[in-house]
């Protein structure tokens, strides 16, 4: 053993780790993930002279992340649906869904990736979010903003709900002709999941 | 010594900061991918022959089909044969499960009347040459015979289906259908049995059209005079399947076709066919 390093300074070395390891000073923030036990859901939905078609899935996974005060803080969020999961409650449409629109072989998952920009107190744990996001489905990416409401339903979780109108064709998702009447060029995404604290 | 010691605290901080910042996001992609059923052909048919797929369980699926008698070379006088007569055939599936498909199906020729299941039996995932391997099976009855029959047994038939189909690049399908045929012609005086070898072929062009053939010759047993060919365009829209053919053959219910053709496929003696499918849920 060299003789620079007496046992002094090891032990001084170590409570210092110690020391700077268990306050959570600077680095730690809190995460909240899907909780995958709730009930979550991911509609769409298109109304159509000729019918309404509802797609849903319970396949939404990611977090929501803040480093502060408020969720404003350091906010940044991932959550992404498994597109294979969306079902329209016909099979064959699923497929047609599948392969000729979404085109899931390649682009399997849809996501949102962004941050909390304004949160106002609605009520008591109840805040409407205002987020600015890049939404990324059928290979294409969008930069948007939008709202929704964060509810706190427990000690360490929280409800989202977001309302969103998405346009086809802005993610080069096409409609042929013959389906025109039966699909409309703008879907209503309806979001509704839950999230649990992750305790690290 | 103290300068080594300091140098030592600080990259030990120096660490763990570093190491904290990285270690912000714990969340990991969870949820796994959902299984789905191998899907080759889009269509549960070809033109006669059957193909592997089979519907969503709680599926109806209707059918109704025509071969018009005259060949389109008798040319306008009978309008290409248009104007009849016409072997039709209409019939209603159901998908008893996901994998189990029975229909119930009646043509005017003889006034058959077929019930027949469908079972898909294998799912093989392969990347390059995707397999599914399924049986059909079914019987029918004659029950308005234009002929003397030796016994009402004998207006009896039954048939049994292999289906071998694969889909290359999902453009190409390729099917292999070995059919069996017990009682293929009712009007004989003793009882003949065929095997075929079932062959289809589709090419989907677009997400609307594609363009489909099959050979069905008898390669064993009773032939009624020539073996079976088609040719034609398929049109699937949401939830409608549009197929129109030119065949030799004018039987529609499988224990009609599967006998063979009283017309010759390579002498042109071709007639228009379409079959309409439409799946329904209630």
């Amino acid at each position: 053993m060299p003789k620079t390093i007496n046992d002094g300074d090891v032990i001084k070395t170590l409570i210092l780790v110690f020391l700077f390891s268990c306050f959570p000073l600077f680095a730690q923030g809190v995460e909240f993930d899907v909780n995958h036990s709730a009930k979550n859901s991911v509609i769409f939905d298109s109304e159509a002279p000729f019918g309404t078609v509802e797609g849903t899935t319970d396949k939404i996974d990611g977090y929501l992340y803040w480093n502060g005060a408020s969720v404003t803080d350091n906010s940044s969020f991932y959550f992404q649906v498994d597109l294979d999961a969306l079902d329209t409650g016909i099979g064959l449409r699923n497929r047609h869904m599948r392969e000729n629109y979404l085109q899931t072989d390649k682009f399997r998952y849809a996501s949102l990736k962004g941050k909390i920009v304004k949160a106002t107190q609605l009520s008591s744990g109840v805040f409407k979010v205002d987020v600015q996001a890049e939404m990324f489905i059928h290979g294409v990416t969008q930069n948007i903003s939008l709202s929704g409401t964060l509810s706190k339903t427990g000690e360490k979780t929280y409800n989202i709900k977001s309302d969103y109108s998405v346009k086809l064709s802005s993610y080069n998702i096409e409609i042929p002709n013959f389906m025109m009447m039966k699909l409309n060029e703008v879907v209503q995404l309806h979001l509704n999941f839950n999230l649990q604290q992750v305790i690290k | 010594m103290r300068i080594l010691n300091s140098k030592a605290i600080v990259l030990v901080l120096f660490a763990i900061s570093a190491f904290s910042v990285s270690a912000q996001i714990s969340w990991k992609p969870q949820e796994a991918p959902v299984e789905l059923p191998l899907q080759l052909f889009h269509s549960p048919q070809s033109l006669n022959l059957p193909t592997a797929e089979t519907l969503q369980k709680g599926d109806f699926e209707f059918e109704i089909s025509h071969r018009f008698l005259p060949p389109v070379k008798n040319g306008s006088k009978d309008l290409y044969g248009l104007d009849g007569p016409v072997n039709m055939r209409f019939a209603l599936g159901y998908a008893v499960t996901d994998n189990f498909v029975v229909t119930l199906g009646r043509s005017n020729a003889d006034d058959n009347v077929e019930l027949k299941g469908k079972y898909k039996l294998l799912q093989l995932k392969e990347s390059f040459l995707p397999m599914l391997v399924g049986v059909q099976a079914g019987i029918a009855r004659n029950t308005q015979t234009f002929g003397q029959v030796a016994s009402t047994g004998r207006t009896y038939q039954y048939f049994a289906q292999l289906i071998f189909n694969t889909l290359i690049e999902k453009k190409f399908g390729f099917g292999i259908v070995p059919s069996y045929l017990y009682n293929s012609n009712i009007y004989k005086t003793d009882v003949q049995s065929s095997f075929t070898l079932g062959l289809n072929a589709q090419y989907y062009i677009s997400t609307l059209v594609s363009v489909l053939a099959e050979f069905n010759p008898t390669v064993n047993g009773y032939l009624n005079r020539y073996n079976s060919a088609a040719f034609g365009v398929e049109l699937e829209t949401g939830g409608h399947f549009f197929k129109l053919m030119l065949t030799n053959n004018a039987a529609l219910n499988s224990t009609q076709y599967l006998a063979g053709s009283d017309k010759s496929f390579s002498s042109s003696d071709w007639r228009l066919g379409f079959n309409i499918t439409r799946l329904l849920k209630f």
